[in-house]
């Protein structure tokens, strides 16, 4: 593939997303960034962005829905709050714990999953109710408060988040591109039957995929605890919603794959979303009207990716 | 002759006496703790601090201290939701329920109605229509809880503490607003009108309780000067998504922004907030998060209610139970108002979370929630208005 087409299929979509942005937000007279909070607010939304769409298409381009992640990162966080608040731990190892915890939870959800045998959507909901009520109960519904904490209420920062994008981005470019267990994940990807009958071990793949999945959600309970202070409970699926954020970037990540190692397509989405995000923000839009548009924004997207040869043939008859 | 006097004096002595026995039961009627009675709790919200709070008071409280059994509902999102929930308490036996679930209450109490069944509502209250339309059920109790003037007033009362210190930068979170929740509405309103009054201006040309009609329109709070004071921010809705955070955000970082003033739950701008030198008040309940916020000097102004606030509307839904309704002369039911208590420091929240929370010695004990069971509409009236915490303190 030619490098000019490549640039172009990696950098169309963010940057378009950057030109219209910038001229609707020209046109009402805010500027995207104009403090430094806008820059944090944009970075905290593009690493949860990422980490929750990398967790989710993790499972999902395997056909494993799993909608327990968002109840993996409540968890986790509430645990792992819990414990550092007890053991004035600095804010570091809360956020190495929330990722080991995450990773363990997700282990878990992956082991009933190969258990009961169920389809994985089933699990996932079992799962996401088990989780929500345990974070429940263990903080007897209270849910986790420090905002007294100076350390872990002053971990947002432009710099954090990007240090957690890069470690994680790093993390699962590496493991997933670069070790056996990549390669089986790949080989099973494109064809399970096969790929078992030559040796893959598909159980041991599967979990392992569950427990990144989880590590990554860790993280990202973690991001959303220390930016209030607070953690608060949700029960009776409250916590699936995390994951529904994550299915434009995931697509717009799978396009922009075609031309670059998707996980870096998975960072672009998140950025794209994270722009529209910030002109939300800025321009102070209605959450009626920030639904109604990021739903078009899937439709419309949806609609190219399953029409995009006769966008393409239409393009060449227009020439 | 004598004999007749005898007769009719006896007879007279006997009636007199009579007549004071029965007096002195009505006055005092006997609670028959025999029978476990099951009640049925709908809630709307299972893990706010103001449900978890309530759900103690009862559970842990109220349960060891009468032969009652609370049976809960999963938390409810809709009409349907409480319908089957209701359903499920009248084939589990319950002889009441006691509602904090408010998406159709009309249809509450006729599902209870005709099964017999006693309905009250806690901390709520029904609107003028519908208790025309309920206050001579015979088995709907009545509602205890903050009227739709309360909340206003707890709204402006907020607003002027902060403007009587000389604050003039505010910014509102508006909670639910923007699904037209009245109670919302009208703290908001409370607090504009307030900025009206001492900032000498108008919100959209209105002032006072014109406001309340303003915000109905947008559903929403402009931002703007009202007067010499001006509102600088405004954030509502509960969307929790990044854009949702980041308005909150941007919110809390305005320039100048003196005090936050937030019609609900205002936990979610103690991050934001920190270190921005930015005072924030909430209205939601005394739990242990606005301990530590209060503490930390991050809240500077609760007006909560206290978990022991639903006593009287179980002893009045008890009292009913038991064959004691509680009626004004009239025959109508309970429609009581029942306000917050109010804490501007530190201290004075720890003194009154240090009661809310005791689960040995809570705001409303036995013995004073006793003293309501069968007594007249105004005596239990009386000790409900009565609801700030030193007058409560008083009356132990």
């Amino acid at each position: 593939m030619k490098m000019t087409k490549r640039l172009f299929g990696i950098f169309t979509i963010p940057a378009a997303v950057l030109i219209v942005v910038l001229a609707v937000s020209r046109i009402q007279g805010v500027a995207l960034f104009a403090t430094e909070g806008n820059w944090v607010s944009f970075f905290r939304s593009v690493a949860n962005v990422m980490l929750v769409t990398l967790a989710l298409s993790i499972n999902l381009n395997s056909g494993r829905f799993d909608f327990s992640i968002g109840s993996v990162a409540l968890l986790s966080s509430v645990i792992s709050a819990t414990i550092s608040i007890q053991y004035q731990l600095p804010v570091g190892i809360m956020l190495l714990l929330s990722v080991v915890l995450g990773a363990v939870f997700g282990f878990l959800s992956g082991l009933v999953y190969v258990i009961v045998k169920l389809p994985p959507i089933i699990v996932g909901l079992a799962m996401a109710l088990f989780y929500e009520g345990l974070a429940f109960a263990v903080t007897g519904g209270y849910g986790v408060s420090f905002v007294n904490n100076t350390e872990l209420v002053g971990f947002p920062s432009v710099r954090n988040y990007s240090l957690i994008i890069v470690a994680a981005l790093a993390a699962v470019i590496l493991i997933f591109d670069y070790t056996k267990f990549g390669y089986n994940y790949k080989a099973l990807l494109s064809g399970q039957k096969v790929s078992v009958h030559i040796g893959i071990r598909e159980i041991p793949n599967t979990l392992i995929c569950y427990g990144i999945a989880g590590a990554l959600m860790g993280a990202q309970g973690f991001i959303t605890a220390t930016n209030t202070g607070t953690i608060q409970m949700t029960l009776n699926f409250g916590s699936i919603g995390a994951m529904f954020a994550a299915f434009l970037p995931m697509f717009i990540g799978g396009y922009i794959g075609r031309y670059i190692n998707d996980k870096i397509g998975c960072l672009l989405g998140a950025v794209s979303m994270g722009l529209v995000s910030l002109a939300y923000v800025r321009m102070d839009v209605d959450s009626s009207v920030q639904q109604i548009i990021s739903a078009l924004l899937l439709v419309c997207f949806l609609i190219f990716l399953n029409n995009e040869q006769k966008f393409k043939n239409l393009v060449k008859q227009g020439r | 002759m004598k004999k007749w006097r005898r007769l009719t004096a006896f007879l007279l002595t006997a009636a007199m006496v009579l007549m004071m026995a029965c007096t002195v039961m009505a006055e005092a009627p006997e609670m028959d703790e025999s029978e476990t009675v099951k009640i049925g709790v709908l809630v709307s919200d299972t893990t706010s601090a103001e449900a978890l709070a309530f759900r103690a008071y009862y559970e842990e409280y109220i349960q060891n201290q009468y032969n009652v059994n609370f049976m809960y509902s999963d938390e409810l999102k809709d009409s349907a939701g409480e319908a089957s929930a209701i359903d499920n308490f009248i084939a589990n036996n319950c002889k009441a329920v006691i509602s904090l679930s408010s998406f159709d209450r009309p249809a509450q109490i006729a599902q209870c109605s005709g099964a017999g069944v006693y309905y009250a509502v806690a901390t709520g209250t029904l609107t003028d229509e519908e208790y025309e339309a309920a206050k001579t059920n015979e088995y709907y109790v009545g509602a205890i809880g903050p009227d739709l003037m309360t909340e206003y007033q707890t709204g402006y009362d907020m607003a002027k503490y902060f403007l009587d210190e000389g604050k003039t930068k505010f910014a509102i979170f508006g909670g639910a607003i923007p699904y037209y929740t009245d109670m919302h509405i009208y703290r908001a309103a409370g607090m504009l009108a307030a900025m009206c009054d001492v900032g000498e201006g108008s919100y959209k040309d209105a002032t006072g309780m014109d406001i309340i009609g303003k915000i109905y329109e947008d559903g929403a709070v402009e931002t703007g000067a009202i007067g010499n004071v001006e509102v600088v921010g405004y954030v509502g809705g509960y969307d929790m998504d990044d854009a949702w955070f980041g308005k909150c955000g941007e919110m809390a970082q305005t320039e100048g922004l003196e005090v936050i003033l937030a019609v609900g739950n205002g936990s979610d701008f103690f991050g934001a907030a920190k270190g921005e030198g930015v005072q924030i008040a909430s209205v939601d309940a005394y739990a242990d998060s606005y301990k530590e916020a209060m503490e930390a000097g991050t809240l500077n102004y609760l007006a909560g209610k206290f978990s022991a606030s639903i006593g009287p509307i179980f002893m009045a839904t008890y009292s009913a139970v038991k064959g004691y309704p509680i009626r004004d002369a009239e025959g109508n039911a309970l429609a009581l108002s029942q306000g917050y208590w109010v804490a501007d420091s530190a201290e004075t929240f720890n003194t009154y979370y240090a009661v809310d929370s005791s689960k040995e010695e809570p705001a409303y004990t036995k013995e004073m929630l006793d003293g309501l069971f069968g007594s007249s509409y105004d005596d239990f009236a009386a000790f409900v208005s009565a609801y700030t915490f030193d007058e409560i303190q008083g009356l132990k």
